[in-house]
């Protein structure tokens, strides 16, 4: 689904990505993990098409085609879902007013008819309750005045009714407390299947607990410096990013 | 009957004739005060970033025919008459009610000229849910006109009543210099909305003046135009009185639009909110000027005023300049002023989720001055400006239709 070939990006002329291989299969759960500041979110913005963010070399092929050469509302179209590290909020544009539009564009894409008001509050009220997201903040200004547990689970609400084909969840856990984190990962999972991939970036084991990952990545500098199952994410939770440098640097 | 054409100062008579002998004075007084001080120009404070060349130099016929229309129907406790049929009738309804002069320039020639117009009179201690309307037009006409419409709105103690005022025209030459007084008994309350969509040019004044407890809430908003320059003041005189200005603007191609407010907390125990929000596009201009003055002795008073814009092109312009004067202690008080163009992070949020860039764009663009329009309590006036304003803001027509 998703190909990843020495891809190199900086930001404001300084080099962030440097030369990330990277290959997620359908159905695949890949997960990123990596100290601060060493290009997790670059990698996550990179593939949503934000600006700013300059590929000098290597390229990302999603379902055979050139996904850097599209837009970020035409990767959105193709399946593409970024779950923000900091969701912007956005006062005076309401939650449902602006996924109904997303959505409605997404189906359009899809040669699907647009859903009515009623369709799209029942599909709402279902994928709302999947996260556990009160009603009320559906219908909210985007993100303004949510808690940080609020906009996370938002995020997921959004994944949930515009059904991506892969999802870049970029540290959701963070900022949850432990029975929000039981939802949100609940919620995961039941959105988890062959035909989706997913890609988390995460700095916990925890949420690998319950959404077990079938790859795990190690991101350092601006590289992939270790891949490995499940295992690898324990490891690092015990002996810290340190020791899996070392390791691997001589 | 056809008037020949001339500058606004030639066209003060030499001699007030008719009307009652208090009005001529005012009248008089309002003229020679003009002649002395002539009509702002360049070098006037007040009007530094607006061009008054046009109104000054152009040569208007007077157009007041059809200038000023009420378009509701009749209604208990509310008596609309003409202001002439008044002032022949019972002169002494009047007196001290028309008096806008002295310093003014605009409003003051308005009180010198103006031949007509409206008295609304709510009677005390009633209700009227449904709004009043009053639309000011101008019928094409091939040359430079000029009106000057004036209202006088009187609310009764312990009404409550909703104006709605409309001012239209496609014609770019023609000047509407408009007064509208109100007065505001004890307790009473007057929701005032007022769209200026009038294509031309458009010198306006409102004044509220308020006694205790009462409450003025004005929503003004302008769609663009050649040249306008809209002063609004509200004189909070008894104690309690409260008043929210907001206004929304949207200005394109060479709109120039100019807004002032001015409140001034006399009374104790007093409240005033002000919001104002402009969106400037193409090589459009907006000005706004906001002045909150708190009295000696008006102790608790609380005023907020905020005035914030969006600059969507190089080429357009905004100058704000919101400022707060307070001679008293024991007051809360704010004020803030941005201009700033559209959220990039906020954009590519919308964009990720896949609203294509025209109708992020829009989306972000009027939910900028939404909060606003939202204010105009009318809902069948709310739902046409949403489509108006829509109408008016860059790529607006991508969110018409979507829910
Ligand atoms: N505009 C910018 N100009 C220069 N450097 C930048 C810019 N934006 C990001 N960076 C740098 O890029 C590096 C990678 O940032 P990124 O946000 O991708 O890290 P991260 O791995 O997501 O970190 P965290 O775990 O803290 O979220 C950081 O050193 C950051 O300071
Ligand atoms: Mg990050």
């Amino acid at each position: 689904m998703l190909k990843i070939e020495d891809l190199h990006v900086e930001v404001d002329g300084k080099l962030i990505l440097k030369g990330i291989d990277l290959e997620i299969q359908a159905g695949e759960v890949h997960a990123i993990m990596g100290p601060n500041g060493s290009g997790k979110s670059t990698l996550a913005y990179v593939l949503a098409g934000r600006e700013g963010y300059e590929v000098t070399k290597g390229s990302v092929t999603y379902k055979g085609r050139d996904l850097l050469e599209m837009s970020p509302e035409a990767r959105a179209a193709e399946g593409v879902f970024l779950g923000f590290q900091y969701p912007v909020a956005i006062p005076g544009v309401s939650n449902v007013y602006f996924l109904k539009a997303a959505l409605n564009a997404l189906r359009k894409h899809r040669g699907k008819d647009p859903l009515d008001a009623i369709d799209f509050m029942k599909l709402s009220k279902e994928k709302a309750a999947l996260v556990q997201l009160p009603d009320e903040l559906t219908k909210r200004s985007v993100n303004d005045g949510f808690s940080g547990g609020e906009k996370k689970r938002n995020e997921i609400y959004q994944m949930a009714m515009l059904e991506p084909s892969l999802a870049v969840l970029d540290e959701t856990d963070s900022g949850l407390d432990i029975d929000a984190l039981k939802v949100i990962a609940d919620g995961l999972n039941t959105l988890r299947s062959p035909e989706r991939a997913m890609l988390i970036i995460t700095h916990y084991q925890r949420l690998l607990d319950y959404i077990v990952p079938d790859v795990v990545h190690v991101l350092i500098d601006g590289q992939i410096v270790r891949t490995g199952d499940k295992d690898l994410a324990k490891r690092l939770e015990a002996e810290g990013y340190a020791e899996v440098r070392d390791a691997i640097q001589p | 009957m056809t008037h020949e054409r001339q500058t606004l100062l030639d066209s003060l008579p030499s001699s007030f004739d008719t009307g009652p002998q208090w009005l001529r004075s005012v009248r008089k007084s309002a003229a020679e005060a003009l002649r002395e001080r002539g009509l702002p120009n360049k070098k006037t404070e007040e009007w530094r970033f607006t061009p008054v060349r046009p109104l000054v130099d152009t040569e208007f016929a007077r157009a007041d025919a059809e200038a000023l229309k009420l378009v509701s129907s009749a209604r208990e406790g509310v008596t609309v008459r003409s202001l002439r049929q008044v002032l022949e009738q019972e002169p002494a309804r009047l007196e001290g009610r028309l008096a806008l002069g002295e310093s003014e320039h605009f409003a003051a020639l308005n009180t010198a000229l103006f031949t007509d117009g409206l008295w609304i009179h709510v009677a005390a201690g009633v209700t009227i849910e449904e709004p009043l309307q009053l639309t000011h037009g101008f019928s094409k006409t091939t040359e430079p006109g000029v009106s000057y419409p004036r209202v006088l709105v009187t609310v009764e103690a312990g009404s409550e009543a909703r104006l709605i005022e409309t001012y239209a025209g496609e014609a770019s030459e023609q000047l509407t210099n408009s007064v509208v007084e109100i007065e505001l008994g004890p307790n009473a309350k007057l929701d005032h909305i007022r769209i200026h969509e009038n294509l031309g040019l458009q010198v306006g004044r409102v004044e509220a003046r308020q006694e205790a407890d009462s409450s003025y809430r004005s929503v003004v908003v302008t769609l663009g135009g050649a040249l306008l320059r809209f002063d609004i003041r509200a004189l909070l005189q008894g104690q309690g009185a409260e008043c929210r200005l907001d206004g929304a603007y949207v200005v394109d191609g060479s709109d120039h639009v100019d807004h002032h407010t001015l409140v001034e907390h006399q009374a104790p125990h007093c409240r005033s909110d002000q919001t104002y929000r402009g969106i400037a596009s193409g090589h459009g201009t907006a000005v706004f000027d906001g002045v909150v003055l708190v009295h000696r002795g008006a102790s608790k008073t609380e005023a907020h005023q905020e005035n914030r814009n969006l600059l969507l092109s190089d080429t357009a312009t905004v100058h704000t300049k919101p400022h707060l004067e307070i001679d008293t202690d024991d007051v809360i008080c704010s004020h803030g002023a941005t201009v700033g163009s559209l959220d990039e992070s906020q954009l590519f949020y919308l964009r990720t989720r896949g609203i294509p860039e025209e109708l992020a764009r829009a989306m972000l663009t009027y939910a900028f001055i939404e909060e606003v329009v939202d204010r105009v309590s009318h809902k069948p006036t709310r739902d046409r400006l949403r489509e108006t304003v829509l109408a008016r803001i860059p790529a607006g027509e991508a969110i018409r239709g979507v829910p």
